[in-house]
């Protein structure tokens, strides 16, 4: 057995709980996280984080394929944001 | 918002001698562009291009309703940085009621239900976790919990903004703090 695999996937513990607490609650809620690191686990699926990219916190839903990998993928620290032209955007 | 322009890309550089120049496309799939034409530019001119190989173009222009081949790498150096526009009209409707296109949303008004303004919409993200809106300081998801009303006509959308709970990271910065 690998290291990697019998360690786990790393998470802080606090978002853990909050994210327990905010599944509880039944509320649509954006939860402000620093913790880049932390793995996205399959407890998280559903749930609405802002991931603080240094700058300000961007909203992350969180969908079964975004499990395994970290929530600072999916907010990035340098930003270009291109030419409207004709991309869409469609409402969750 | 029928006389909006939206730029679609830009001439870049000449490709060899017979006038084929580099063209950068802004569209959602690159090899699209072509099929949005014929394009102005600032000038009032009219082009429509052709790719020739990948972000390679042959640019012809409108004259008198017919097209002008550019055949010399002189003319296709004398169309760099060219923009190239396109009226909002010339996009086809979206399929989906959900759907909207970002020229469209950026600068539309956010009120509160209570008709409070927040301010207009700066910017569009999709890093690959959903679409979220950019309005002044707020950023928010977009989703029809937070935004359940997109009036496009009058200019408007409806924003809930969500609670907001914050998580410190305060067990890392204490590690950090004792090393």
């Amino acid at each position: 057995m690998t290291r990697s695999t019998w360690k786990g996937p790393f998470v802080d513990g606090y978002l853990l709980n909050k994210a327990d607490a905010s599944r509880a609650s039944g509320r649509s809620e954006v939860i402000k996280i620093w913790s880049r690191r932390s793995t996205i686990l399959p407890q998280f699926v559903g749930l609405t984080f802002g991931v603080y990219n240094g700058h300000k916190f961007l909203p992350v839903q969180v969908t079964e394929n975004m499990v395994g990998h970290k929530f600072g993928e999916f907010s990035p620290t340098r930003t270009f944001t291109g030419h409207a032209s004709d991309k869409k955007a469609k409402r969750g | 918002m029928a006389e909006q322009r939206i730029l679609m890309g830009v001439i870049g550089r000449p490709h060899g001698v017979r006038g084929l120049v580099h063209v950068h496309s802004y569209t959602a799939d690159p090899a699209d562009l072509p099929e949005y034409g014929p394009f102005r530019d600032d000038r009032g001119r009219t082009f429509t291009l052709a790719w020739a190989s990948e972000g390679v173009a042959r640019v012809m222009e409108i004259v008198d309703g017919r097209e002008v081949k550019l055949t010399d790498r002189n003319a296709a150096h004398a169309l760099v940085n060219v923009r190239l526009y396109v009226d909002r009209d010339r996009l086809p409707p979206t399929e989906d009621e959900d759907e909207f296109y970002l020229t469209d949303l950026i600068g539309l008004r956010a009120v509160t239900p209570e008709g409070r303004d927040l301010g207009k919409i700066d910017m569009v993200h999709d890093y690959g976790a959903g679409t979220s809106l950019e309005i002044g300081r707020l950023i928010l998801p977009f989703t029809r919990a937070c935004v359940p009303v997109v009036d496009l006509a009058g200019g408007t959308v409806t924003v809930v903004p969500p609670v907001e709970i914050e998580v410190p990271d305060d067990g890392a910065r204490d590690e950090e703090a004792a090393e």
